[in-house]
């Protein structure tokens, strides 16, 4: 037996990569094969579609026309973000996501507390998603068969029209749930053909919506501020969640130094463009008043500015199906960022347990499932959009303090991608994304804090007795069984 | 106790007379040859037709128990024969029959002639057989030519880990101490395909099926403590990023089988090698051994 260790050893413990799930062929033979075009695609892909079909009914109220800089802002602050995460997911040699990165840099207390965050920026973002996904279903419904569900059955208890439960929502959290108990997944060239929908339906919006487009819309450029400019961003943050996704894929990347900022910078402007070109088609066409709470935000303006349904029709159907995409892939990477908190021992076993019969984690994903529908059904979009927020700034911010923090501790460690412009970048990165956090309401943050107290006291009454750390190595999961051969497949070889 | 397989002259290729024979060889017991031939309309009809049918019919057994003698002596290695026919509405039916008169083993049939070379493919009168057959249904992969020794030489059986398998299992077992051959029994781990775009990176699914190989190799130790087999069972966790890839990475001997289990729960509906063994038994490179439910 070693010593007992301090609660403050305890706390800062950091994993060791050795153990770590190291992947199949990982290793320095493997074959960097992603190029520019691919890592931009990565990250078009995971973020047009989680916010900007039915963010600006949540945004523009709050900022009127100047919800145009929000956008601006809120891209900086993602794209700043993004660059940093880049560097640290080269310099941590595991793969995965924020969570996996504080746990090898900053300790295991840190990495509860990301953990917490991330559980916003996937579990929380996917209930969203998946209320903006009834929205459009609703509309694509009324548009086709001329048949709406009972508005009840349409929105949440506490919406600003209140309904019973939004069953929508809830039935597509499951769809996405079966799909992965059954081990479906998106492959690589389903997300370019998403990518090219989202993108086609988004600019065709924009060319329809700018035939009514009007200046003296904009004339009340910013009614409530620069206060309101700042609280948009907050809402419009949730847009660009998932360009992060460039910077995770980073071992598989050709040239990384060259290639990353690359794409990074590729997807950034890609995305904000066809945000902004959006934002101020639909600024044009509609007085900004009017955005407030208007479901299926995008189509309705087609039908209003053409006066007719078949543009808003399919602009609809667009959605309908990449939405479905983002909330599949979205509602995956919740489960798999528990699987891995499961194997760490931060939270009960169950979560990483495999179900011989699918070779899923299946209890991991209808527990996830229950509680994203259970949220999905019951808690508005705007409530639902600014805990996302608040969560994934919050570990972005973490990911730029790592940089600084892993440059001064560890100077010498071979990285893959350096953050251009150290010092000066990350923290810009972090100025950006308080300066938004910090305009969020009060009942964002007072939410925010109580979720990661709850997260925090489970750590420390159950997860920092049953950590995989306070186990010796050899009885950790993935230690081999005597008696038992394990055979992988000869590991591919340049 | 005999070795029954299912030979039709012109229809069924040589690969079932080949297993067939080296199955018989390895348990010590005789070969019987089974023609189901069409039943003959038992009215008198003005015409004799029904004459001429039985005729055709007595001249196809004759025909296919020929072809299968001159086969089976062409492979040198003797092992005692007797060819039987029987007359049956469906080559299921009859051949369920014949096995239950003789009171057989196993039952040997070929893969369809729609498959490729070397693979296990069911036809429609095995996936009919292995909803129904009494006993074991071992299907040889088209083009099998038996194993060079002649006899069969390791039973591996494939478990998935599910509690209804450790029986399968506990039979295989006592099969292999039958036949006595060595045993060794695989659970294979298969990684999930990446998924894109990569929200917490390209290896999540790598580290599942880390999970799953660790999970899979403790279920195996616990059949050795529990006793369902002992020491000398080879237990082995084969991963690979598809069936085809796994069950490739498990390196074969020559004359080996692959004996699965089945899923019997779920009534006549449900699909009976269950979705796993389908796509096992089409990658089997050995002929597979299919256990009755």
């Amino acid at each position: 037996m070693t010593a007992p260790i301090t609660l403050p050893e305890q706390m800062l413990r950091r994993r060791p990569v050795i153990g770590a799930p190291v992947a199949h062929g990982a290793s320095e033979n493997l074959k960097r094969s992603i190029g520019v075009f691919q890592l931009t695609m990565f990250g078009v892909g995971a973020t047009v579609g989680t916010g900007i079909f039915f963010v600006l009914s949540q945004a523009v109220p709050k900022a009127g026309p100047s919800v145009i800089v929000s956008f601006m802002i809120a891209g900086l602050a993602a794209g700043l973000a993004a660059i940093c995460y880049a560097e640290l997911a080269s310099a941590v040699p595991v793969s995965g996501s924020t969570y996996s990165y504080a746990y090898t840099t900053l300790g295991e207390v840190v990495a509860m507390g990301v953990a917490a965050c991330l559980l916003l920026e996937y579990g929380v973002s996917t209930a969203a998603v998946a209320v903006g996904w009834s929205q459009y279903v609703d509309k694509l419904l009324d548009n086709f068969l001329g048949f709406r569900l009972p508005a009840g059955l349409a929105a949440a208890p506490w919406d600003a029209e209140p309904g019973i439960v939004n069953l929508p929502a809830m039935f597509l959290v499951g769809l996405c749930a079966l799909l992965l108990i059954r081990g479906a997944s998106e492959s690589a060239k389903v997300n370019t053909v998403m990518v090219i929908i989202k993108l086609g339906v988004l600019v065709m919006f924009a060319v329809i919506a700018f035939t009514a487009f009007d200046t003296d819309r904009f004339a009340e450029f910013a009614p409530f501020g620069v206060a309101g400019v700042g609280a948009a961003a907050g809402t419009i943050f949730f847009s660009y969640i998932g360009l992060d996704a460039v910077s995770t894929a980073g071992d598989e990347v050709k040239d990384p130094q060259r290639t990353m900022p690359r794409a990074i910078i590729a997807a950034l402007i890609t995305v904000t463009t066809v945000y902004l070109l959006v934002a101020v088609a639909a600024i044009g066409a509609q007085n900004w008043p009017e955005f407030d709470d208007q479901k299926a935000g995008l189509a309705t303006i087609l039908d209003n500015v053409t006066g007719a349904q078949y543009w808003g029709t399919v602009l609809a159907a667009g959605a309908v199906i990449s939405i479905f995409s983002v909330t599949l892939v979205t509602l995956y990477g919740q489960t798999r960022i528990l699987f891995a908190m499961g194997r760490d021992g931060l939270l009960p076993s169950m979560f990483a347990k495999v179900d011989p019969r699918s070779m899923t984690p299946v209890n991991n994903t209808i527990v996830v499932a229950i509680v994203v529908a259970l949220m999905a059904g019951f808690v508005p979009l705007d409530y639902l959009a600014d805990l996302v927020s608040i969560g994934t700034l919050t570990a972005f911010i973490v990911v730029a303090v790592a940089v600084i923090l892993l440059r001064r501790r560890e100077p010498d460690l071979p990285r893959g991608f350096r953050v251009p412009g150290y010092p000066v970048t990350p923290v810009l990165a972090i100025i950006a994304c308080a300066y938004i956090l910090f305009s969020l309401r009060w009942y964002t943050w007072l939410a925010f804090a109580l979720w990661v107290s709850v997260a925090l006291t489970f750590y420390f009454i159950w997860g920092r007795h049953h950590s995989a750390l306070n186990r010796p190595a050899s009885a950790r999961p993935g230690s081999p069984v005597p008696g038992v051969e394990v055979i992988h497949p000869p590991q591919d070889v340049p | 106790m005999t070795v029954v397989v299912g030979y039709l002259a012109g229809k069924s290729g040589i690969a079932s007379l080949h297993l067939a024979a080296a199955a018989a060889r390895t348990l010590r017991t005789s070969l019987t040859v089974a023609t189901i031939v069409p039943k003959p309309w038992t009215y008198p009809s003005p015409a004799r037709v029904d004459a001429e049918y039985a005729a055709w019919a007595d001249q196809l057994a004759a025909d296919s128990a020929r072809e299968a003698q001159r086969e089976l002596e062409s492979m040198g290695q003797p092992v005692e024969v007797s060819f039987h026919s029987h007359s049956h509405r469906s080559v299921s039916g009859g051949l369920v029959q014949v096995l239950e008169e003789l009171d057989a083993d196993l039952l040997v049939l070929g893969s369809s002639a729609s498959g490729q070379l070397g693979q296990v493919v069911v036809g429609s009168t095995a996936d009919r057989l292995l909803h129904s057959s009494p006993v074991p249904v071992a299907i040889a992969p088209r083009g099998y030519r038996g194993p060079r020794g002649g006899t069969l030489t390791r039973i591996t059986c494939g478990y998935p880990g599910t509690p209804e398998s450790i029986e399968v299992v506990g039979r295989v077992t006592a099969l292999a101490r039958r036949l006595d051959v060595p045993l060794r029994i695989i659970t294979f781990a298969v990684r999930g395909r990446t998924m894109y775009p990569p929200e917490v990176g390209l290896h999540a699914e790598d580290s599942i099926l880390a999970a799953w190989e660790s999970q899979a190799a403790e279920m195996l130790a616990r059949l050795r403590t529990d006793g369902v087999v002992g020491d000398d069972v080879v237990l082995q966790v084969v991963s690979g990023n598809g069936w085809d890839q796994a069950i490739d990475d498990a390196e074969w001997q020559d004359g080996e089988i692959l004996a699965l289990g089945t899923s019997p729960r779920g009534g006549i509906a449900h699909v009976f090698l269950g979705s796993r063994g389908t796509k096992i038994l089409r990658v089997s490179p050995v002929p597979v051994l299919v256990l009755p439910g």
